[in-house]
């Protein structure tokens, strides 16, 4: 029990040890920051996080973010109106997330394989699509997404605080996220149960894709620009989220509030560096000890247990 | 003698394998080790190749003693065996097989492919079998794959050679090919064990005979001198230790009809009906079709024709959904890897089969499942600390009451029993029979599949036996397991000229 709770003491402990260290660090301003930055890994790391529960992987995350910020920015470049471009950019995430899930499962190919393939593709489409150039002609109001404030807190923290209900609504409480543990944990025995296996794995990655699509319209909006080249290598920062806060690569295992957990960890932890004034390089050097540390802990917790 | 074991013992945890093993063999000889499934037959073959240490005993080769603690000692000293499942690697040649690990060199760690592959031309050659040296292994049937076992063997200079149900996967005209080339081995002085579950190959190959029941070697001797009979007592023996009594109820409705059902090459014209309340017996040894129809009947490999009705009903059976919707449900062989979500809490493996039942647009509702759990678990009688319990964690018999318990929760009407007792404790057997005769008198129709033969006896009402994928006859529950084993061992049309 002492080691479940270890992902949380660990965010307490990192959130008093900082308040401690620095003054700048207990400050509306640099928590609403805090926020903002990690409000995007957070969000497609609940995605994976339904993923990685039904026993999946998605690499191309990173890239899917870029195509959705993309599209979103470049229909309002060409006058649609912001909730349109938001939608759009929502809609292209969850298309390819879509095109994941049937790949993985009519191909019945794994789903590293597949992944890293999208990964590539559309990427590469991103690039093709933009001509490698960043999109820049959007309404300014579009900046309210990743940067306005409502009711005295970051707009994005709402975003992220439904997002998570949302996702834990799915795992917990519908038989969409109780198919994806049981997928997650015994995929045969899932199929010998009846279970429309390939459906459920299918729409795990569409919905995967959909909140990938809206974290890329508030990077997007932070940035103010749609960049093809944005997103690079988040997705290896939204499964360590996921298996920071006890999700487990093998499947059947996982939770939002892990996750969310594994996420301000990660972004307490790169904060934290940057007020102490410690090199960049030794930041992502850090983060990687924790992820593996994390990991550990939690094996040993698992093996204890036995099953 | 070439090899002699005496008193060998073997124990698995607190599992005892192997309690008395005895057994010589001759070289110029082929010897048959015969025995149920279990008896210890590979157990006692795996200590001879290596693969296992004995526990107590001795093993005298050549008239000295030996200890062998790996594969390649007994390799070193000449003992070979070809396996029920193929040990070579799938990429490689023919040639390359043969040699692998003692590749003809020329120096500095270089193999000499050309050598190699003459040399493994002169031996196919000298064997007259059907292959060439550089095709890959992979594409071989498996009778291909035992041959190039036979040639590594020979090659390595083997003098002993174990078959281990060599014919289990071949056709007949493989295992006649099989039975030439072991011929051949005894005429060139090397000596042979051949385990075998089917009576009917006996004579054709066999010299002596040790035959294994429940772990301990209970006959030994020449074959000439042995009726298939006597061998057949020998085999079954034991004496009968009634565990469970059923007293069987007036069959209902018909819930099962299947109607020459065919899978090539596992399943031919399979025909037999279940009636509600019926506890129908599905006998027959390793690889006589018996998991494969239940996995026909679920779905899970398709058939090639016939008809099943559920409950008066025809229907179409492409998958385990629709298997699960036609009120079919499977008790797998190997729960573990098929019936649990080992990970999950008892509570999640117990409803997954029917979460419609317990939610709403798509909705779980909590409080009722908790209810349906406890109900559940209350009527199967599960043993679990909390239904939040993980699964994998229940002691096994648990485990499989979890597993019929989720099918109770479906309503299913037809249960199909594959080795529903593998691995569960005797009081748990007893629990799990109870459960299925209380299925049955609920109006469920049971087919149960099982190698233990007095598992049937006393529980089935009546017993269908089943060899190499065909319905050979059907038995009264009150069957001897003499009556079994003749039908689901001998070939019919020699039935009569073996049964002395």
């Amino acid at each position: 029990m002492i080691q479940r709770l270890l992902p949380f003491f660990t965010l307490a402990v990192l959130f008093v040890g900082l308040s401690l260290a620095s003054p700048y660090f207990l400050t509306g301003t640099n928590l609403s920051s805090v926020i903002r930055q990690t409000a995007v890994i957070n969000i497609m790391a609940l995605g994976m996080t339904l993923v990685i529960v039904a026993g999946g992987i998605d690499l191309s995350v990173g890239s899917i973010l870029a195509m959705g910020g993309l599209m979103g920015t470049m229909a309002m470049e060409h006058g649609l109106p912001i909730q349109m471009g938001v939608a759009i950019g929502i809609l292209t995430g969850g298309f390819w997330g879509l095109a994941n899930g049937v790949m993985t499962t009519r191909l019945r190919i794994n789903p590293f394989i597949v992944t890293l393939g999208t990964l590539g593709i559309v990427r590469g489409l991103a690039l093709i699509i933009s001509d490698g150039l960043p999109v820049h002609k959007i309404p300014a109001r579009f900046s309210f997404l990743g940067e306005g404030n409502l009711l005295g807190v970051p707009f994005v923290l709402w975003v992220l605080v439904v997002c998570a209900l949302g996702v834990h609504i799915i795992l917990e409480h519908t038989r969409l996220g109780r198919y994806a543990f049981a997928i997650g944990s015994n995929p045969e025995a899932a199929y010998y149960a009846g279970i429309p296996v390939a459906f459920h794995t299918t729409a795990v990655y569409a919905i995967c894709g959909l909140l990938t699509g809206l974290a890329g319209m508030i990077e997007a909006s932070r940035l103010m620009t749609g960049q093809p080249t944005a997103g690079q290598t988040y997705e290896l920062q939204a499964i360590a989220a996921v298996v920071i806060g006890g999700g487990s690569l093998r499947g059947g295992e996982g939770s939002v509030l892990g996750t969310l957990v594994g996420a301000f960890i990660m972004g307490l932890l790169s904060n934290g560096s940057d007020l102490l004034g410690i090199s960049p390089y030794l930041q992502q050097a850090i983060i990687g000890a924790v992820i593996i540390l994390a990991v550990s802990v939690d094996e040993l917790r698992k093996r204890k247990l036995g099953a | 003698m070439l090899l002699e074991l005496r008193k060998v013992q073997k124990r698995f945890g607190g599992v005892v394998a192997l309690s008395r093993g005895d057994l010589s063999v001759q070289a110029g000889q082929v010897h048959l080790l015969l025995g149920e499934n279990g008896a210890g037959k590979s157990t006692l073959m795996r200590i001879v190749a290596g693969m296992l240490e004995r526990d107590a005993g001795d093993m005298l080769w050549q008239g000295r003693p030996v200890h062998l603690k790996k594969p390649s000692e007994a390799a070193a000293i000449g003992i070979a065996m070809v396996h029920q499942e193929s040990l070579l690697a799938p990429h490689l040649s023919v040639a390359e097989n043969i040699f692998l690990g003692r590749e003809p060199m020329r120096g500095a760690g270089f193999v000499d492919r050309g050598r190699m592959l003459r040399m493994a031309a002169r031996l196919i050659e000298e064997h007259r079998f059907p292959l060439q040296p550089d095709w890959r292994v992979e594409k071989l049937t498996p009778a291909g794959k035992q041959l190039v076992e036979i040639c590594r063997a020979v090659q390595h200079g083997s003098s002993l050679l174990i078959f281990d149900e060599p014919t289990s996967s071949l056709s007949e005209s493989e295992t006649r090919e099989v039975f030439r080339i072991v011929s051949q081995l005894r005429e060139r002085g090397m000596g042979v064990i051949y385990i075998t579950h089917r009576l009917e190959e006996l004579r054709a190959v066999g010299d002596s005979v040790t035959i294994l029941r429940d772990g301990a070697t209970v006959h030994s001797g020449p074959l000439e001198e042995l009726p298939t009979g006597e061998i057949i007592r020998h085999m079954v023996g034991r004496e009968i230790t009634a565990i469970y009594h059923r007293s069987p109820l007036p069959p209902g409705e018909e819930v099962l009809r299947v109607d020459g059902l065919r899978r090539r090459p596992v399943l031919k014209d399979i025909s037999f009906s279940v009636r509600a309340g019926e506890i129908v017996g599905l006998a027959g040894l390793v690889g006589a079709g018996r998991t494969e129809l239940c996995r026909a009947l679920f779905g899970l490999d398709r058939y090639d024709k016939g008809i099943i009705h559920v409950a008066g009903k025809p229907v179409q059976i492409r998958s385990p959904r629709q298997a699960v919707r036609a009120g079919l449900a499977l008790i797998p062989e190997d729960r573990q890897r098929s019936g649990l979500a080992r990970s999950l809490p008892v509570s999640h493996n117990l409803t997954l089969a029917n979460l419609t039942a317990v939610s709403r647009f798509g909705f779980l509702r909590h409080s009722t499942e908790r209810d349906k759990v406890e109900d559940f678990s209350r009527r199967l009688r599960i043993r679990a600390e909390s239904p939040k319990q993980r699964a994998g964690r229940l002691s096994g018999g648990n485990q499989q009451k979890v597993v019929i318990a989720k099918w109770v929760f479906r309503g299913a009407r037809m249960f199909l029993f594959d080795e529903p007792t593998r691995g569960i404790d005797v009081g748990a057997k007893v629990e799990v029979f109870e459960l299925m005769d209380q299925l049955a008198r609920s109006g469920a129709g049971i087919l149960m599949v099982s190698s233990e033969m007095q598992e049937l006896i006393q529980v089935a009402d009546r017993i269908l036996v089943m060899r190499r994928g065909r319905i050979t006859g059907e038995l009264p529950g009150a069957a001897s397991q003499e009556e079994i084993m003749r039908l689901a061992a001998l070939e019919e049309a020699a039935g009569g000229e073996l049964l002395q």
